[in-house]
């Protein structure tokens, strides 16, 4: 069977047990929605500029993206992690033959196709909602800036679980580094409204890299969108590219430091 | 040996967990680990298992624990928790797609004593037992050559647990090795073929249940149920008649005798008109080779209790 077949056992194992809890399920799906409400429906963008939404809507969508990618493996890795903690079951796994990143790699599948479900509903909505289609082209580059950035906070969310001493722990701590960072990381504030001081600080922050990545690959300026064609914006730009390799560099080096995090001893 | 400790040592703080701990258990074998809770069951096992640092030797099928082939290796750690949101048979069949080779999920289950419906309830619906027993079945599914099971009884009834007794006893026939832990003194009398007892971080004893209880358990005794007030006069009147009293029971006791004798002691008593209530033959059995070395009683749920002084001490003596 090898690792596929043990990766595979736990990818079930896990989805069951995330899809059996109704309201994580609900909220997953609920958060990311209603913060599109809220921001694209309510606040809306300001028509004079100024503000926090000045840019079209199409500018935002890394940020609402932002919200799932970010928040969710933060806090569901974590409480997983701080779950078997509590519950003896990494004592267990550690003597079978599933590997630490074979774990890992097995929650973030499971991360991947529920946080790419609530991507497809987020840019729905953004759609929908805000009216973005006119400032927007599609990519399919969104496809593997969504699961690079999903198991980079898994590796991310691993690490948090070690460290938290519970479950209440690791939301608390989860919540206390996403908030900063996701509006912090070019997502819902364009960088020319922080202070010049903070501009070097942003590339500390991975969503940095996700949310340049996905605008370079999905959001055009009104004007430029007629003259644009979507093949161009994959092949042709080196923006996107660039800002996924480096994506892609960090989500090694987090998933092995997750990997390195769960633990196998008392 | 398929598993070996030598001076196994494990500190927690200013505590030892295990203070110089060797043993070693043969192919095939039954060997439970009996103390009460903090005694170091659970770290030796982890130590065994390779899920804590300890100093020492320890090995298990020759290898150290951290290297040996986990599918070979069977483990239900204390207090397992496993996913309560899977059925009992989604999660034996979690575990067994784990390995290269594992057993039917539902063999398993039956093995445990669970079939049927219940094996397609959620584990959090099913009684503390019927989890206790999931648990037990994922540390089978893998058909191990040594089974590691930290208290793999408790919460489970009576008559389930005979069931997985006669399932361990028949894996050890089959050429499996068992290391379990329990504070079931009985368990470890009837399953094991040796018995590790455990104090303070140091294997105290080491041997066949029924070696042990000859060495350490005392003579079988008479315990009496006599009143408080009444305990002198009944103590003064067994030993007029030249019978020998314990010293230091918690309840008058006679020891040194037949139990064909049990009769002529309650004639003794109602001859001076003595009061008493129950009367019990008590065999010497593992709980007072225990307290024998350790000054320690184990209760049901495996706290340690200091032993008691007894009445007739406390009264300044009485016979």
């Amino acid at each position: 069977m090898g690792a596929v077949g043990r990766i595979g056992s736990e990818t079930t194992a896990a989805t069951k047990a995330f899809l059996r809890r109704r309201t994580a399920v609900f909220f997953t799906f609920f958060f990311p929605a209603i913060i599109i409400l809220i921001f694209g429906a309510l606040v809306q963008t300001q028509p004079t500029g100024g503000g926090l939404f000045t840019e079209p809507a199409g500018y935002y969508v890394p940020g609402y993206l932002a919200v799932v990618v970010l928040f969710t493996p933060l806090s569901r890795v974590g409480s997983e992690v701080a779950r078997h903690r509590e519950g003896n079951r990494f004592e267990k796994l550690a003597t079978t033959p599933l590997s630490r990143a074979e774990w890992l790699l097995a929650q973030t599948l499971v991360n991947v196709g529920i946080i790419g479900a609530a991507a497809v509903l987020i840019l729905v909505l953004v759609v929908l909602v805000t009216g973005a289609a006119s400032s927007l082209v599609p990519s399919p580059l969104l496809l593997p800036f969504v699961a690079l950035g999903v198991a980079l906070f898994c590796g991310l969310g691993a690490v948090l679980g070690r460290v938290a001493d519970s479950q209440d722990g690791v939301v608390a701590a989860a919540n206390g580094i996403a908030l900063p960072l996701l509006f912090l990381s070019e997502t819902f504030v364009p960088p020319d409204l922080l202070p010049a001081w903070f501009a070097p600080l942003r590339y500390l922050s991975p969503l940095t890299y996700f949310a340049r990545g996905i605008r370079e690959a999905t959001y055009r300026p009104p004007g430029q969108l007629a003259s644009f064609t979507p093949n161009a914006n994959v092949f042709e730009a080196s923006g996107p590219l660039l800002e996924l390799a480096v994506l892609a560099g960090l989500t090694v080096l987090f998933f092995l430091a997750g990997a390195y995090a769960i633990p196998t001893t008392d | 040996m398929v598993i070996l400790a030598e001076d196994v040592r494990r500190r927690y703080g200013g505590t030892a967990a295990l203070d110089g701990v060797s043993l070693a258990v043969n192919e095939g074998e039954v060997f439970a680990l009996v103390g009460p809770n903090g005694a170091g069951k659970t770290t030796l096992v982890r130590a065994l298992t390779g899920t804590t640092v300890v100093d020492g030797e320890v090995s298990v099928l020759g290898e150290a624990p951290d290297e040996v082939d986990p599918e070979r290796v069977g483990l239900l750690p204390q207090e397992f928790d496993p996913a309560e949101r899977l059925t009992a048979r989604e999660l034996v069949a979690y575990y067994a797609g784990l390995y290269e080779t594992a057993r039917d999920p539902d063999a398993v289950l039956a093995d445990v004593g669970l079939e049927g419906a219940d094996t397609r309830k959620p584990y959090e619906d099913l009684s503390g037992g019927q989890k206790r027993r999931t648990c037990v079945a994922t540390a089978l599914v893998n058909d191990p050559d040594v089974l590691f099971l930290d208290e793999p009884t408790t919460g489970i009834d009576p008559a389930g647990r005979r069931t997985l007794w006669s399932l361990l006893s028949d894996l050890a026939d089959g050429g499996t090795t068992v290391l379990l832990t329990t504070h079931y003194m009985e368990e470890a009398e009837t399953l094991a073929d040796r018995v590790g007892l455990l104090a303070d971080g140091q294997l105290v004893a080491v041997g066949a249940p029924g070696d042990l209880v000859a060495s350490h358990g005392g003579d079988s005794r008479l315990e009496l149920d006599i009143p408080a007030d009444a305990e002198g006069a009944a103590a003064t009147a067994l030993e007029m008649a030249g019978y020998q009293l314990l010293p230091d029971e918690t309840a008058l006791a006679v020891t040194g005798i037949d139990p064909r004798e049990i009769g002529a002691v309650v004639e003794t008593l109602e001859d001076e008109r003595i009061p008493y209530g129950a009367i019990t033959w008590k065999q010497p059995d593992l709980e007072d080779v225990y307290l024998s070395l350790t000054g320690t009683e184990v209760t049901a749920g495996g706290e340690p209790v200091p032993r008691r002084r007894g009445r007739m001490s406390a009264q300044g003596g009485g016979s």
